[in-house]
């Protein structure tokens, strides 16, 4: 048996951006996580036999945050290697350890990049859009990659060489305190992003902009208690109603 | 112009792939495809107001769990796209806003209707799974590539049809109202484009201040400072 190369880890780092091609209810992204594996088993796994019931066995349900699979990705590497070298645990076994590492991942995932990093870059493109709608753009898109693509890059490797252990206090400790951070400076960010809208360049807006965005903010924050109406919905609610109510007039 | 059709339409495809299927680099917010589309186009004013919007509104949407979220991916290009492409028609900045206005709702409309496509997108993709496995089972190891890539090229033509589909039927629907009616539109956008920016706004604050009260302070103090430095700054 061989053990993994620099260059497998970064295969299987590029084929993390494929996780979620055949993303559905059943197997969520079991066939994406197969694929990504392949790599390592292809290199761990000579016999072709054994190989594809190893990948048939990855196809299973699998389903987290999808940047942070690749630490799950490359823990579950290792552990491959060590069931190469019939040193390391079962399919069950594996299969258990997945779980539990999606879930992990999820838990500090989901809030990471999808609670506020997402929000936080949208809010710091919409902050500079004004002054050039492209700039905006860029910076949305580099605020959210340097910590996505890095992760997805490199993640496959800390997962590899930490194993299992990979989600634990160290890392999960480092990436909640990133999601506090990126909070705090979240809320200053809407802050300043709310003055600049109410007076852009030091020119206050009209009276009824004013007051029609405070409006906004209040039923917004109101609305933010409850699960429904969602925003989308109450956007579409609201636009309609400034619609008929000029149309009636 | 019929490059630019060309454009958008792709634009569109690729936008429905980075939501989900691949990468997820976040060129499928609206802010990122609008200012392409602007550029494609050369309208940034429009591209400008419409993404602003749509990107508030779109940032609060979140992927967690099994929720299928509103698909702001096509949503904000077609809405965009039609915005730019009903204000291009008009001679008036009036109706310019009145396009930005109707851009926006069918940018919204888009978005929610594209939750029921993404769904049986996810059911197809059920049955590419399974043919997958056990080609697996019966020794064919291409079967995960050959799998993986149908997946790319359905999302991709999914995203492409749906945004030709939608902006050419909404351009030729909406077009005649927004001619006929651009003054009464034009006012609806002064109230509805506030009070939409501020519906985003709150969801956003409210995912990041998470009920903590110096959170909830430090926001207060920096709309204050940035307030004063702007107004002191300008006199």
């Amino acid at each position: 048996m061989k053990p993994l190369r620099d260059r497998d880890l970064l295969r299987m780092a590029l084929r993390t951006t494929l996780l979620q091609a055949t993303f559905n209810y059943e197997r969520q992204q079991g066939i994406g996580w197969a694929w990504a594996l392949e790599p390592a088993l292809g290199r761990l796994v000579p016999d072709p036999g054994t190989r594809r019931e190893r990948l048939a066995e990855h196809t299973a349900y699998f389903n987290t945050q999808p940047t942070l699979a690749s630490l799950a990705l490359g823990a579950v590497a290792r552990l491959e290697e060590g069931r190469a070298r019939g040193a390391g645990p079962d399919a069950d076994a594996i299969a258990r350890v997945k779980s539990v590492l999606g879930a992990s991942a999820a838990a500090i995932g989901d809030p990471l990049f999808w609670f506020t990093l997402r929000p936080f870059a949208a809010c710091l493109g919409v902050l500079l859009a004004p002054a050039s709608l492209a700039g905006g753009a860029l910076a949305l898109c580099l605020c959210y990659n340097i910590v996505h693509l890095g992760v997805r890059t490199f993640g496959v490797g800390w997962g590899y060489r930490l194993g299992p252990a990979v989600l634990g206090d160290p890392l999960r400790g480092r990436l909640t305190r990133l999601t506090r951070l990126l909070a705090i400076a979240g809320a200053a960010l809407t802050g300043v992003i709310v003055a600049t809208t109410l007076v852009p360049g030091g020119s206050p807006r009209p009276i009824v902009f004013q007051v029609a965005l405070m409006a906004g903010l209040g039923v917004g924050l109101v609305g933010a208690q409850r699960g429904r109406p969602s925003p989308t919905e109450w956007a579409l609610g609201v636009g309609a109603l400034c619609v008929l109510s000029t149309m009636l007039r | 112009m019929n490059l630019a059709v060309l454009g958008t339409v792709v634009l569109g495809g690729v936008a429905a792939l980075d939501a989900v299927p691949v990468g997820q680099i976040m060129l499928s917010q609206p802010l990122v495809t609008a200012a392409l589309l602007g550029g494609i186009w050369g309208d940034w004013h429009t591209a400008l107001e419409v993404g602003v919007v749509l990107q508030l509104l779109a940032a609060s949407t979140m992927p967690v769990g099994s929720r299928t979220p509103e698909d702001y991916a096509s949503g904000g290009v077609i809405g965009t796209a039609v915005a730019i492409a009903l204000a291009a028609e008009q001679p008036f900045a009036m109706a310019r806003e009145a396009s930005a206005l109707v851009g926006v709702l069918v940018g919204l409309v888009a978005a929610t209707l594209g939750v029921p496509l993404i769904k049986w997108q996810r059911r197809r993709n059920e049955g590419l799974s399974r043919w997958c496995e056990a080609e697996l089972r019966r020794g064919r190891e291409s079967a995960l590539t050959s799998a993986q890539l149908a997946g790319v090229v359905f999302a991709f033509a999914v995203g492409v049809g749906y945004t030709a589909v939608a902006t050419a039927l909404a351009v030729r629907l909406l077009g005649p109202l927004v001619s006929h009616e651009s003054l009464r539109l034009s006012r609806a956008w002064t109230l509805a484009q506030p009070l939409w920016i501020g519906l985003g706004l709150a969801q956003i604050i409210g995912a990041f201040i998470q009920r903590r009260l110096p959170r909830a302070a430090l926001f207060g103090f920096a709309l204050v400072v940035a307030w004063l430095v702007l107004v002191l700054g300008n006199h």
